[in-house]
């Protein structure tokens, strides 16, 4: 499977805005495979990244500018930019694995934030990569459930055309 | 300052506003409360009622395309909003602006299936530039304001309006000062100066330069500055079939059409040129056929107002993003003059080798009335009485009309393009009829088309409109499929043999003046009998059953490669 696409876009928040871009990308031949959207620097405004698999992502990202929501739009694929996502995973745990999966999750810096009777939910935000590598070590143990939320991307340094416009992000503040 | 009014009289308010004169439409229960309030603005808000909303959309498309002005179109609910799917779609494919008008069922109920509820939002997102569900009456000054706003600027196209019953009901005071708020809007209008001298160089040095004269011309009110540009530089222009008009055809430097039936010459010269520069066309495949073997000598300059066409079929060297218009000023700023007087020649000299149009309205050696005798005959009176336009169905007589008429000037040539419509020209042709009530408007149509939108001329004969001329191509065929099976399957006419009405008996039922020609010799009469009849009128032409379309491209084959005759012809 290839890497795939990171889109980073900056949406007006109005009716319907999400259902467009994500049909839009149906529409377009592109294939999401994780998009995660929410709340922004400004206010009315949201951010959200995608993780497409398409074969012209230039033509995606043209037609995602036509949308009226859509302030900036940008492929980041091959920026610099740094890349998270957040994971719960629901693991059988009873006695004696308990110890061996407390001791797996805290080597990836993950916390566990239940210990049920059977299983433990170890809640880790790592890159994908490291995040994968989790999931991979644990596997042995018996997952009952993962829950991802989806990638976030951020370009690093100062990238001034993807920020909220600043009468915005003043509202967001209560300063307008 | 202004009182108490309901939804749907601020409705008919905001139209007025925006310039609106008229619209088409069919009432139901969910857009009742609108046309109740349409009653008291009866004298400035015409309103056609049309027999199918298809017919609707596409009397709107025809108006709009003839002015340039938003056409508008209004349905109920449910299946009247999904009867407008098709004139929406073929809006946005053809970048027309339409602004569609549906009512919705009542706030308290959508979402639960109500009677005739459907998400037409949902079912036509991906086909508007942008559409709206209205569910408070506050919202409808803006909405309006914003939703024309849309259509008309920049690349225009269609928006979609779904009100909700309540909101039509609710009374309120309308708050018409409104500012818009559309941060991510902003359609680029003067373009990059560095990029026009830059094209203007590249143009200056080129040895083989080809203009080709797209839709955005048009739209971007452009002809003269093309025109100009053209005569500045000498370099030959080449009209897609949306650029039709763009540039007068009997001008020297007018090439005419390329593309899948563009002429041998043209495509010729596409293959053989060294500079393209493509003025608000968007490479679309029936014009480029294989993308990838398009104009392998050419470096690209492409102007147009829409990012998302640089670069999405063809390889461009100079990107302009902008107003057609401005992009040509700024152009002829920049152009020293030059001259292409070889090149034309030579392209000249292929086209007396290869092709000239005069040889299609050429009578083949048939007693049968051939389509090009319509064609000639018709060409004839145009160029005669002047006063006209236009609208083409989608087949094979469409293609015929591009080919075979004299384009002179921009808007009088109006087809479905980029969708194909089918059923297009009837009702295109009433909103055209009605946008110029005093010029002639020639729907010419194949037999297969009109079978698909004809109950449009019961409206005609409602609404009393004169000047509807309805030409139709009857081959007995759906045409344009039966010569691809006849050229590419093995001549199986699977699905295209096609009976239809006596056409004249059925325009008569309609109260219209129809006439039946079978012969070569019957030809101009009927044009100049339907032409000087004081109203609307049907002609049937009963043509040769299996001619065809020359030449043709095969699909997915380089423009290079075009079959000029029929292939026993070839071989003889
Ligand atoms: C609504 C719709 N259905 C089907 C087609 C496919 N199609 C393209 S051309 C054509 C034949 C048209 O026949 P007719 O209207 O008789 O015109 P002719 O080609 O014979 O001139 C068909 C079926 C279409 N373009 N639009
Ligand atoms: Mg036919």
């Amino acid at each position: 499977m290839s890497a795939g696409r990171t889109v980073v876009a900056l949406v007006q928040s109005r009716p319907g805005a999400l259902s467009r871009v994500v049909g839009l990308l149906r529409g377009r031949n592109a294939e999401i495979r994780s998009l995660t959207i929410g709340d922004s620097e400004g206010s009315g405004v949201s951010r959200l990244t995608v993780v497409i698999d398409v074969a012209d992502a230039e033509h995606v990202v043209k037609q995602l500018n036509r949308l009226i929501e859509v302030l900036e739009v940008k492929d980041v694929t091959h920026t610099a930019i740094v890349e998270r996502e957040t994971a719960l995973m629901k693991i059988d745990a009873p006695e004696p694995q308990r110890e061996e999966v407390h001791a797996v999750a805290e080597r990836f810096g993950a916390r566990v934030i239940e210990s049920g009777r059977d299983t433990v939910i170890v809640e880790v935000t790592d890159t994908p990569d490291r995040l994968a590598a989790l999931i991979h070590s644990v596997r042995r143990f018996g997952v009952r459930e993962i829950m991802r939320s989806g990638r976030l991307a951020m370009t690093l340094g100062a990238d001034p055309r993807m920020e909220a416009p600043l009468h915005w992000q003043a509202q967001a503040d209560g300063t307008a | 300052m202004s009182a108490e009014r309901t939804g749907a009289q601020i409705m008919c308010e905001a139209l007025i506003r925006e310039g609106v004169d008229v619209m088409f439409g069919i009432p139901g229960g969910a857009i009742m409360p609108f046309y109740h309030a349409m009653w008291e603005y009866r004298d400035r808000l015409r309103h056609v009622l049309c027999r199918h909303e298809q017919g609707a959309g596409h009397a709107a498309e025809g108006y709009a395309r003839a002015t340039g002005r938003p056409g508008v179109c209004v349905a109920t609910s449910g299946p009247g909003a999904t009867n407008l799917v098709t004139p929406i779609a073929n809006a946005w494919m053809d970048s027309t602006p339409l602004v569609a008008i549906t009512g919705q069922v009542s706030s308290l109920v959508l979402g639960k299936d109500a009677f005739q509820e459907t998400d037409i939002t949902g079912i036509t997102m991906p086909i508007t530039k942008h559409n709206y569900l209205v569910k408070r009456a506050e919202e409808l000054p803006y909405v309006f304001r914003e939703a024309f706003h849309l259509a008309r600027t920049g690349r225009p196209g269609p928006v979609l309006i779904d009100v909700t019953k309540d909101a039509q009901q609710t009374r309120t005071v309308p708050e018409w000062e409104v500012t818009l708020d559309l941060p991510g809007y902003c359609p680029p209008t003067v373009p990059d100066r560095t990029a026009l001298r830059a094209a203007a160089t590249l143009l200056a040095r080129a040895r083989k330069p080809l203009i080709m004269a797209g839709h955005g011309v048009i739209i971007a009110g452009a002809t003269e500055e093309l025109r100009a540009l053209a005569e500045r530089t000498g370099i030959p222009v080449i009209t897609t079939l949306h650029g039709i008009g763009a540039f007068p055809q009997h001008h020297p430097l007018s090439l005419g059409m390329p593309g899948m039936h563009g002429w041998v010459h043209v495509n010729r010269a596409i293959q053989e040129c060294d500079v393209l520069l493509n003025v608000g066309a968007r490479f679309d495949d029936r014009v480029t056929g294989k993308a990838s073997t398009f104009a392998p000598h050419a470096r690209v300059i492409h102007i147009d107002i829409a990012p998302c066409e640089i670069g999405k079929n063809v390889k461009v060297m100079v990107p302009i993003i902008g107003d057609a218009r401005e992009a040509l000023r700024g152009m002829l700023d920049e152009m020293p003059a030059r001259d292409a007087d070889g090149w034309l020649a030579h392209i000249r000299s292929m086209q007396a080798v290869h092709q000239c149009r005069q040889a299609y309205l050429r009578r083949p050696d048939t007693d049968e009335l051939m389509p090009h005798d319509v064609y000639a005959a018709l060409n004839r009176a145009l160029t005669d009485r002047g006063g006209y336009r236009v609208v083409t169905d989608v087949g094979q007589h469409q293609m015929w009309a591009a080919q075979l008429l004299d384009w002179r000037r921009p808007r009088t040539h109006i087809t479905s393009g980029g969708a194909g419509t089918m059923g297009f020209a009837v009702p295109a042709a009433m909103g055209v009829a009605i946008a110029h009530p005093h010029e002639t408007v020639w729907a010419i149509v194949g037999d297969g088309g009109f079978q698909m939108t004809n109950q449009e001329l019961a409206t005609i004969a409602q609404e009393r409109i004169p000047n509807v001329k309805v030409a139709i191509i009857n081959n007995g065929y759906l045409g344009m499929v039966r010569q691809w099976q006849e050229l590419f399957e093995g001549r199986r006419y699977s699905g295209t043999p096609l009976s239809g009405p006596g056409f004249a008996r059925l325009a008569e039922a309609y109260d219209l003046r129809a006439f039946t020609v079978e012969r070569a010799d019957e030809v101009d009469d009927a044009i100049a009998a339907a032409w000087d009849h004081q109203g609307s009128t049907v002609v049937d032409f009963r043509v040769e059953r299996e001619a065809n379309v020359f030449p043709i491209v095969p699909q997915g084959r380089s423009i290079g490669e075009m079959i000029t005759e029929a292939p026993q012809a070839v071989g003889a």
